[in-house]
């Protein structure tokens, strides 16, 4: 309140019977009509469902904010917190937040990807890169493996402040990054320039040095205060056909490997199989045409192509390049003499899950001959670990480790494919490197000799639209990335999936509901009736209610358009009598100042009354 | 005599939220001549418009309040949240006041009293005020041209006094002075009065606007062009009262979109350049009466008859908005199709079998 310009007569400079004070320049202190509220507004912010489904827990929400508001650069250093190499997962990544995207239920799901490739490639275009090296601690770390967990790993292990040796078995870094994906998917020099990071970031690099051949368990466990297993599943399952050990039949991982490694001496005939459903399947269907096959059918036990444990972009990008599928169909054998001429089929069917591969095949029925010049099988892969001491193996021929990755009470650690095969979640990128995240840190806390606790698991996270305010999101269709033509893809290795300018970056930011969370859009300060929401400047988390004041109309709760503001029953703020001058955010959150400022009101001088 | 310089305070307009998909205010402007600790109700639609409109003023407003709510409630114990100079008039004074303080300005200016920018003067009328016991005075300062804002913040009633029927009260609210029963079952039997369009068909050299507290920053912006506009200026701004409406406060800017959505408050420019009027606003969806009418407890008593007048007078609205009307509006506008919803006759016979 204010009296300004009011000139108050002497005599009325008294209190009116200890109910209202008097008018006094004291201003704002005269009525405080807060104590007619019985709810009150608290910010609190949510968990998005993207970050949620996130397997490294990237800040989605958070990037996407600041790059509508063209923030690129605090964009970029927001994300690399959890993903050391956003160029390579923009463009690879089967973007789980996307199918987690809110607005998909509302009308397109956000390009994730897509923003995240622009901030990524924006990351290699500068000359030193946003990432410092954390304090040196004397600790040296070996990470066996640079495919996405041991990058992962070594890049949070060094950012920590650890001597980090990664040991490679190849003669390039990279490890599935480089073998598992295709150029046309993944250039080269886009994975190059995110290995130099690392040893911009002082990590040693050995490659050519192979654990169990070049150094032995015993080595690693004298020269290295801990260790990160990344070595990933190297070797291909077999399709338990008859003649696969004939000239012309290839295995997709090898056959991706030696391709994406400059060593293949691969020439692929007119007419190609490819054997699988998976997504390694499909890419190499997709590399068999660009190294020259003319047919190519990709034969499935899957009894249609919705059931196959593929991307439905890759799926429809391969039958777009003239891939033919033939579903409900098992290799029994390869004919041929010495050389591959045709393959066997029988009827066969697929029930259960992904990773046991529980084939019924139809033996009874007439077996069919399918003529090609080359077969490749990509039917999963298995790990090599003869190297490993005995107890540390699985039955399923994995790493056994407790739940914080820890192989019992050594100071080795394992993380990605190779832990997480047959662990229920699909095996992808973005998981290995959420994997690696965290074992470098359960890393750090055992070297530091603090007790490991478990992952909290997310309290509060948006699922439902109804929490958030529809009438301020026009419906609005995504921004969509160009394609080569189908045509001219076929022959080359250039990339087939565009770039974002920074615009459509811009664009496609802006549409993010930003679920759960303060993006600082105004709107609860705009329309506040008293006015009790304030704030200096503009930003997240720097709003706050003064509570003297708030009548708790819940105007701001229902028009926040993205659900951070609640509504609290002032009972449950519990302590002391007036309640108004006792409370608190529930969960700080990004909010956690006004808490703070909420929680010290108790110590407040009394007002003169 | 030589002209006289005067130095006018452009204020910017300022950009529209929600481009595209976006939703994120524009920069808003940082003065607070509207502060807490008044005794409104919570959730008050006129304090909500009092607040918008101040904040976009800026610091050197005056304010010019007759007597109306936002005279009443606020300017108890001798202070008030305006943290500007306001001063209050007698009810049917608005105009006469608002015309004196800016030909006083005009005059210090001219004898050299007053150095600085001329303020913006505006005047916050109520309904009650801005169209029925005001109203003479309201049109004479219009009509002198005098450079300044009127404000009619109409929630539709006389507030203050308890709630009673103005000339603003639309068809079939019920207030104190018209209380729905057996002989009159729709309440309020007069169509409000159209006031802004007799603002701008009587002073067609003034700028006239309507505006909803649900489109907070097109309201800002209207304050500013009325500001900007070197004469008088009139805006009427639809302003819910949560006691009169009796709907539940959280949803004081819900009904303010509400009712543009439905058609019972056009939004609309008048400009006195061309003399026509801009019909360029358009609300992001038309929906039925019905459904901003089932908000508030005022229309609670309306039967199937009265609610398809409504929609015909809505129908009639979107019609001089040179829209075309959807299937479904027109389909609304005929008791038949409004399923659920007893008639007038049918309710009586209940009650006399009773």
């Amino acid at each position: 309140m204010s009296t300004k310009g009011t000139k108050i007569p002497e005599r009325l400079m008294i209190p009116f019977a200890g109910i209202t004070p008097a008018p006094t320049q004291n201003g704002q202190d005269l009525f405080p009509t807060g104590n007619w509220r019985s709810i009150r507004p608290v910010y609190r912010d949510k968990l998005p469902p993207c970050n949620n489904a996130c397997g490294t827990n990237e800040k989605i929400q958070g990037y996407l904010d600041l790059v509508k508001r063209g923030k690129y650069l605090d964009a970029y250093a927001l994300i690399k917190e959890d993903m050391p190499f956003p160029s390579v997962t923009g463009r690879v990544c089967y973007h789980p937040c996307e199918q987690a995207c809110n607005r998909g239920k509302y009308d397109e799901a956000i390009s994730i990807r897509a923003v995240e490739r622009f901030l990524g490639d924006l990351g290699q275009a500068l000359t030193r890169d946003v990432v410092k090296p954390g304090a040196p601690n004397g600790k040296k770390v070996a990470v066996v493996g640079s495919g996405p967990a041991g990058h992962s790993a070594a890049y949070q292990l060094a950012r920590l402040g650890y001597k980090v040796t990664i040991l490679e078995k190849s003669p390039k870094a990279g490890g599935l990054n480089r073998g598992g994906i295709p150029d046309w998917v993944l250039p080269q020099n886009v994975l190059d320039r995110e290995i130099e990071r690392l040893v911009e970031l002082g990590i040693t690099i050995k490659t050519n040095v192979e654990v169990g051949k070049d150094v032995s368990w015993d080595d690693l466990k004298k020269n290295y205060d801990a260790v990160v297993l990344a070595v990933g599943l190297t070797e291909p399952n077999s399709a338990r056909a008859e003649g696969e050990n004939k000239q012309g039949v290839l295995f997709g991982l090898p056959f991706l490997r030696d391709i994406g490694m400059g060593t293949s001496k691969v020439k692929v005939g007119a007419r190609v199989a490819v054997i699988g459903g998976g997504n390694t399947a499909i890419d190499c269907a997709r590399e068999a045409l660009r190294q020259g096959a003319v047919e190519v059918t990709m034969i499935t036990v899957e009894a249609h192509p919705q059931e196959m444990p593929a991307s439905p972009e890759d799926l429809h990008d391969m039958k777009e390049e003239g891939v033919e599928l033939m579903h409900g169909k098992a290799m029994t054998a390869v004919l041929g003499d010495g050389k591959v001429k045709a393959l066997q089929l029988h009827p066969a069917k697929f029930s259960g899950a992904i990773n046991a591969s529980p084939i019924n095949i139809d033996r009874e029925a007439p077996a069919e001959r399918f003529a090609v010049d080359n077969v490749i099988i990509a039917v999963g892969q298995h790990a090599s670990l003869a190297w490993l001491p005995q107890e540390f193996k699985t039955e399923r021929g994995t790493i056994k480790i407790d739940r914080f990755g820890r192989l019992g009470d050594t100071n080795f650690f394992a993380a990605g494919d190779i832990v997480q095969l047959g662990a229920g979640q699909p095996l992808m990128v973005v998981n290995a490197v959420g994997d690696g995240k965290r074992v470098a840190f359960n890393l750090d806390k055992v070297m530091r000799g603090v007790t490991l606790e478990p992952r909290t698991i997310p309290v509060d996270v948006i699922f439902d639209l109804n929490r958030m305010n529809m009438t301020y999101f026009p419906h609005f269709p995504r921004v969509q990335q160009t394609l080569l033509p189908p045509k001219s893809r076929r022959k080359t290795q250039q990339e087939v999936i565009q770039a974002f300018t920074e615009e459509q970056a811009v664009e496609e930011a802006g549409r993010c509901f930003s679920c759960g969370t303060c993006n600082a859009c105004d709107n609860c300060y705009l329309v506040c009736p008293e006015p009790c929401i304030v704030r200096d400047v503009r930003s997240n988390g720097l709003y706050k209610i003064l509570v003297d004041y708030c009548k708790g109309c819940r105007v701001c709760i229902e028009e926040c358009p993205t659900g951070c503001l609640e509504g609290v029953p002032e009972l449950d703020f519990d302590t002391g009598v007036v309640r108004m001058d006792t409370a608190f955010a529930v969960s700080p959150g990004l909010h956690g100042r006004q808490a703070e400022e909420l929680r010290n009101l108790g110590d407040r001088a009394p007002k003169n009354i | 005599m030589p002209a006289i310089e005067v130095e006018r305070q452009i204020l910017p307009i300022l950009g529209s939220p929600n481009q595209g998909a976006r939703f994120y205010n524009p920069d808003l402007p940082s003065s607070e001549p509207f502060v807490p600790g008044h005794r409104t109700c919570a959730g008050c639609g006129p304090s909500i418009q009092y607040r918008m409109t101040s904040k976009a003023a800026g610091d050197n407003t005056i304010l010019v309040g007759p007597t109306g709510c936002m005279y009443v409630a606020n300017s108890s114990y001798l202070c008030t949240p305006y943290n500007v100079p306001w001063a209050h008039t007698q009810i049917g004074s608005a105009g006469s006041f608002t015309a004196g303080v800016a030909a006083a300005y005009e005059a210090m200016i001219r004898k050299g009293k007053w150095k600085g920018a001329f303020p913006n003067i505006i005047c916050e009328a109520g309904d009650g005020s801005a169209s029925d016991i005001g109203l003479a005075s309201i049109s004479g300062a219009l009509y002198r041209n005098h450079d300044c804002l009127i404000i009619c913040y109409d929630n539709e009633q006389y507030a203050n006094t308890g709630i009673q029927a103005s000339s603003r009260t639309p068809y079939g609210g019920m207030t104190t002075f018209s209380p729905p029963g057996p002989m009159v079952p729709e309440a309020k039997t007069l169509f409000p009065k159209d006031l802004a369009r007799m603002m701008a068909a009587g002073h067609p050299h003034c700028y006239v606007a309507t505006a909803s507290v649900g489109y907070p920053i097109d309201l800002m912006n209207k304050v500013r062009k009325g500001l900007n506009h070197k004469g008088a200026a009139y805006l009427m701004i639809y302003t819910p009262c949560q006691k009169g409406f009796v709907y539940e406060t959280p949803r004081s800017i819900d009904l303010g979109r509400l009712v543009v959505e439905c058609g019972l408050y056009p939004i609309w420019e008048w400009n006195p350049e061309k003399r026509e009027y801009d019909y360029s606003f358009r609300p992001q969806n038309m929906r039925p009466v019905s459904e901003y009418l089932k908000l508030q407890g005022r229309f609670g008593h309306l039967h199937a008859e009265h609610i398809a007048k409504l929609q015909t007078f809505a129908n009639q609205q979107w019609k001089m908005m040179g829209i075309e009307l959807p299937e479904a509006l027109i389909q609304a506008a005929d008791a038949k199709n409004l399923v659920n919803m007893a008639t007038a006759s049918a309710a009586e016979a209940v009650a006399q079998t009773l």
